[in-house]
């Protein structure tokens, strides 16, 4: 069953065509891995799944919801609100909320955007935060968190509105190395749980050991996709080739 | 001595009417202040047009000019208000205009990535201003609002020259009778000066609080 379907994705910065007209299809349950050099569109192709960046051109659908390229009309925009409203999104720079304790920034989206009660907001909240791993930082403010307990909870956010399906932009990029770890072991722990996810990343053994496909982009297009071992070991394209071969060093 | 002590009673009294202009504009004040951001960052051209075109009006004319207008200009077109009220209305105009500004850049200053991490969770605009944006550009903007403030708190000897019978005014009341300007304008100036250091410790302290989630 598709989970998310992109359909001709297109996406200019004046005159830089960022995205050309992008077709994805991502099936429930699967882990979709992207990579591809920087500016090759893939963080904007992410941001468009959303809407954060508005695509000048095509067609998202995720699960039931479905919203088109267009003018922001006030319908619209509420078509906009209800597909993010089942999608969650964990940025590069975990942009936690900080004025607000971990536990939170996590009752957060559902107290506002799904008028839940407080306690039953602050139980889910809990329970999340313990599933990250951090039970006991529910106080904490982010400035006290490491940037692998902020992504965390970051997760547990998005986790919150109970989304059918996760992005990932990034989101080990901005981590000190020690810590990348314990940032994709959480994202492991849901994949296994059966959560659809597409992930944005650099990370190659994170791409092999859970990653269901593998799609290389660049120059706003979908060069080829693959298994991991396809990808890594037999890459058909040679833009793919000197990509790997500049990740490896 | 003697003449300070025995108006004393009388100048705190007024002092009292100072502070309340104050309190009362200044709430008033940020009220409008911040509506007045939201149009001017709004995309609605209209709004934004209209917002601006109000700030540059009252950073323009004089603070005296504009409480003219509202005291001894407005009853020509049937709109007569007592002097207290002309009062707040002119400050609380004038000292909007002022803190919309704060605002406007304090709300700007908020990283970008807020706005999209509420967005993310499906908030509306209203939302994300109201329960992330508004509150931590608060933060940014207190030194602002605390330096307004205490320039207001100066500012409300102007309504004097529409009878409302303030600090100052009061003051220029006893000094017809007593005939003693430097010692009561002295007294009057050191009111004013211990209302502005309170205000200012004030701020120090409300600085520190909203500062208790960032990193010490």
């Amino acid at each position: 069953m598709d989970m998310i379907t992109l359909q001709g994705i297109a996406k200019r910065f004046g005159d830089n065509h960022v995205l050309k007209g992008v077709n994805l299809t991502v099936n429930k349950s699967e882990v979709v891995v992207i990579m591809g050099p920087s500016g090759s569109g893939k963080s904007t192709l992410l941001r468009c799944t959303t809407y954060l960046e508005e695509p000048d051109e095509g067609i998202v659908r995720i699960g039931d919801y479905e919203v088109k390229a267009g003018a922001p009309t006030r319908q619209r925009q509420a078509e906009i609100r209800q597909l993010r409203q089942h999608t969650g999104f964990v940025f590069q720079q975990f942009n936690l909320f900080p004025h607000k304790t971990a536990l939170q920034n996590v009752m957060e989206g559902p107290v506002v955007t799904k008028k839940m009660p407080l306690d039953q907001a602050k139980a889910i909240a809990t329970e999340l935060l313990t599933k990250v791993g951090l039970a006991d930082k529910c106080d904490h403010y982010p400035s006290r968190l490491s940037g692998g307990q902020q992504q965390r909870v970051a997760i547990a956010r998005a986790l919150a509105m109970e989304p059918m399906v996760m992005l990932y932009d990034e989101p080990t990029s901005a981590l000190d190395p020690e810590l990348v770890r314990e940032v994709l072991q959480v994202m492991k722990n849901l994949a296994k749980e059966g959560m659809t996810m597409v992930v944005v990343t650099h990370e190659m053994g994170f791409a092999r050991d859970v990653a269901d496909r593998v799609i290389f982009m660049d120059g706003g297009v979908i060069v080829e996709e693959g298994t991991a071992e396809e990808i890594f070991h037999n890459p058909q394209e040679e833009r793919t080739r000197r990509f790997l071969a500049n990740v490896r060093h | 001595m003697a003449l300070v002590l025995s108006s004393l009673p009388v100048l705190l009294w007024a002092a009292l009417v100072t502070l309340a202009l104050a309190v009362g504009s200044m709430i008033i004040g940020l009220v409008i202040g911040v509506f007045t951001a939201l149009a001017r960052i709004s995309k609605n051209r209209v709004l934004q047009k209209t917002a601006a075109f109000y700030i540059s009006v009252i950073r323009g004319t004089p603070l005296l000019v504009q409480i003219y207008v509202v005291y001894y200009g407005l009853p020509q077109v049937g709109i007569a208000l007592d002097p207290v009220t002309s009062g707040i209305i002119a400050l609380s105009l004038n000292v909007g205009a002022y803190l919309s500004e704060s605002f406007r850049a304090a709300i700007q200053s908020v990283d970008k990535g807020q706005m999209e991490a509420a967005a993310s969770l499906g908030m509306t605009y209203g939302q994300a201003m109201r329960r992330i944006i508004i509150p931590q550009s608060i933060r940014t903007a207190i030194p602002t609002i605390g330096n307004t403030y205490i320039g207001l708190l100066k500012d409300t000897s102007l309504v004097s020259v529409i009878t409302v019978t303030e600090l100052l005014q009061m003051t220029s009341l006893l000094i017809a009778k007593t005939f003693e300007p430097l010692t009561l304008y002295l007294t009057a100036g050191a009111i004013y000066w211990a209302l502005s250091a309170l205000f200012t410790a004030l701020q120090a302290r409300v600085e520190v609080r909203v500062a208790r989630h960032v990193r010490q």
